[in-house]
């Protein structure tokens, strides 16, 4: 089976542990969660759960039914690259010197990136785009010296023939 | 007029149908049995919490009814979850009330805290913390709503206390509207597709065998699938949580499948060429091997629990339905035929692995369970603990209505027998109740003879006493070369003279020498406890081997 990231969307009711009843469904069913980001829709009483698996084909069917099992999950759904858009933020801290400010400058003119917040020794960066730029952009500002990073996870949305 | 929120509680679960609560108290469920002083609701004080549950769920096998328990925060809830994790994977319609710290406390270690919703989270169907007494008649019928509906299963509801002791203005007869969303229907297109081809699959098939599982017992369906039986000429198997769904002397009865289950009924399915699964879930002590699980068989798979289509064996079609439903719409669309050719076989194979063979593998045990079931009422539950004392019963007890077995299957308790017994009792108070335990399970929850004792149960017990944990001693006597370990309970414990320490009669027979014990135990109007003397050597065969298939059943020591 082919292991790749896959991204799950979930509908729930926005009501206190039903993120922990959605979480632990991955827990049980073996699967590492390697993003996840949370936030009401348009509806304050229902959140959107998006979710990043790296798993079989297989997961999803499982974890599919898994969770709609569970009371408050009005829906989940599988996004498929290519049949829906992805994006993800980062925030980047970066120690600035002498040496490295300008290559930390040209690398955010490059990558369409901001700065939003800047002192003489230290930035935060923030960049925003597929999960593949942000790798790229992270591997282009290791070697400058990173000091921590914070992402959002990836948000995603189907194309409007779905129920989203 | 102004209630408390335990009122409240109280008249909602009235709505509800409910007429008996199981519980233990706590200061932190206080002002719920203050207000049971008033309640028409009867409460049964059991001795342990995780008997509750047991009871509850006991009750709720035997009588269809969504069962209750109830306990106190901290240490009274955590008794609990033996019980609700029992319940879950059996299917059981149950509510389980626990008391809460107040809600200013919450979170803050208090005295008798405990997370009890993140601790039952993975062993519930759904659960909730009631924060404002507003919520309580809402949440009360939704939570009965969900432990019923679908695959039924344990609900929670943590009760804080000062939500139970808050009051609120209400009107008498208020009615609460709320309503949980359907998720299953069987009016779509596809579904009825689906059904068509299933039938297809069955009319075409040569070796078609049905294979039931406890589903079908939850929907009510024994009947519709008798007919489908018996317009299809089709031969059935069961799991053991299916046992009893439709008549055992029906010739098309080949038993139970699974690693204790009859021979004929493994080989049967083995060669099978189409097998309709209606509300099982292929579970690991009934597959054996999935790989070599039914290799010939087009798999056909009716539940209403889409989690459980495909789950360890996929199926080449399935259903998403109500049973009950897609057997009433299917039987229509099932040809009938005379199979001679396969039901002969069959019969030649019954035949040859000889008729009463199954009753001589269960041994001397297997002889008295079957002189017990001739004693008793027509109308009686048996209920069996686990260990070999479950295996005897479920294979020696010729089950005659669906709710005449209850076993707990899938998480394999000891201890539930005797406290679900207590709780088939209180339901069907006129049916004969009979539990068969070992004496290893008997120990675990012994405390309940005072519960049955106080309350005068008439429930019979009996106790097959080997002085080992038998199942395990049979275990390492086969596959652990004799190496014997850990499992020696001994005799010193005189059981008779225990139960009558309870207040309850009792007698020690040898299992060879029933009859006297048997008619003292049916003759007496009370609760009586017999224990049964067996050799430890007595084992239950045949078994399959820890990975081995369904057809490598062994029907003694090997070579």
């Amino acid at each position: 089976m082919e292991m790749r990231e896959r991204i799950i969307a979930i509908l729930v009711n926005n009501k206190p542990g039903v993120l922990s009843r959605v979480t632990g469904v991955f827990g049980r069913l073996g699967y590492n969660i390697e993003s996840l980001c949370v936030a009401e829709t348009i509806s304050p009483e229902v959140s959107r759960i998006t979710s990043i698996t790296n798993a079989d084909s297989d997961f999803i069917e499982k974890v599919k039914k898994q969770l709609s099992r569970l009371v408050d999950v009005l829906d989940v759904i599988e996004l498929v690259p290519g049949q829906s858009a992805q994006r993800e933020m980062i925030l980047i801290g970066i120690d600035l010197d002498q040496k490295n400010r300008p290559e930390v400058i040209q690398c955010v003119g490059m990558f369409d990136c901001k700065i939003i917040s800047m002192r003489n020794d230290y930035c935060i960066i923030q960049a925003a785009g597929s999960r593949e730029e942000m790798g790229t952009i992270i591997n282009l500002l290791k070697p400058l010296g990173i000091d921590k990073i914070a992402r959002t996870g990836v948000v995603a949305l189907q194309q409007k023939d779905s129920e989203f | 007029m102004e209630k408390t929120g335990a009122e409240i509680l109280l008249q909602a679960l009235k709505n509800e149908g409910v007429e008996i609560i199981f519980g233990y108290p706590g200061a932190n469920s206080l002002p719920i049995h203050d207000s049971l002083n008033e309640s028409p609701i009867k409460h049964y004080l059991v001795r342990h919490e995780q008997a509750a549950a047991h009871a509850a769920d006991g009750y709720a096998r035997a009588t269809g009814k969504v069962g209750v328990c109830m306990a106190t925060s901290g240490p009274g809830a955590t008794n609990l979850v033996t019980g609700i994790a029992t319940a879950y994977m059996d299917s059981t319609p149950m509510v389980v009330l626990t008391g809460q710290v107040t809600t200013e406390l919450l979170g803050s270690d208090a005295f008798q805290e405990t997370d009890i919703i993140g601790i039952t989270m993975p062993i519930t169907k759904h659960s909730y913390l009631i924060s404002d007494p507003d919520d309580i008649k809402t949440t009360i019928k939704q939570a009965f709503e969900i432990a019923r509906s679908g695959r039924p299963g344990p609900v929670l509801i943590d009760l804080p206390r000062d939500v139970m002791a808050a009051k609120r203005e209400q009107s008498e007869d208020e009615d609460s509207t709320a309503t949980v969303p359907e998720k299953q229907h069987l009016e779509s297109k596809k579904d009825k597709k689906q059904l068509q081809q299933i039938a297809n699959y069955m009319n075409m098939s040569e070796r078609p065998v049905i294979l039931i599982g406890g589903g079908v017992k939850l929907s009510q369906a024994c009947e519709e699938l008798a007919e489908l039986i018996e317009k299809g000429n089709i031969p059935f198997v069961s799991t053991m949580m299916g046992i009893g769904s439709v008549y055992a002397s029906n010739g098309f009865n080949l038993g139970f499948i699974g690693t204790h289950g009859n021979k004929l009924a493994n080989r049967i399915v083995h060669d099978s060429d189409f097998i309709l699964t209606v509300g099982a879930r292929f579970s690991d002590r009934s597959t054996s091997i999935v790989k070599e699980f039914a290799p010939l068989a087009t798999i056909a798979q009716i539940d209403i629990d889409p989690s459980s289509i495909s789950k360890v064996i996929k199926a080449d079609i399935s259903l998403v339905c109500d049973i009950c439903e897609a057997l009433a719409k299917l039987t229509p669309l099932v040809e009938s035929k005379e199979r001679s050719g396969w039901l002969g076989r069959i019969e030649k194979e019954r035949k040859a692995l000889g008729k009463d063979r199954a009753m001589k593998e269960c041994g001397p045990a297997g002889a008295f369970i079957r002189d017990v079931q001739t004693a008793m009422p027509d109308e009686t539950v048996a209920i069996t603990d686990v260990g070999l004392n479950q295996i005897w019963t479920v294979r020696s007890w010729e089950t005659k209505t669906p709710r005449g077995m209850i076993t707990p299957g899938g998480l394999g308790t000891m201890g539930f027998g005797l406290p679900a017994a207590m709780g088939v009792k209180v339901g069907m108070p006129d049916y004969g109740v009979v539990v068969f335990s070992g004496d290893g399970g008997f120990f675990m929850n012994i405390q309940e003879l005072a519960t049955i004792s106080y309350y005068n149960l008439p429930v019979k017990i009996v106790v097959f006493n080997n002085g080992h944990l038998g199942m395990i001693r049979q275990i390492q006597d086969l596959f652990y070369n004799a190496r014997f370990n850990d499992i020696e309970l001994g005799n010193k414990v005189d059981i008779v003279a225990v139960a009558n320490g309870f207040g309850i009669q009792a007698d020690r027979i040898s299992v060879e020498d029933s009859g006297v014990g048997i008619e003292k135990m049916c003759a007496s109007d009370g609760p009586f406890l017999l224990e049964v003397l067996v050799d430890p050597d007595t084992y239950v065969f045949p078994i399959i081997p820890p990975g081995r298939s369904n057809i490598d059943m062994i029907g003694g020591r090997q070579g």
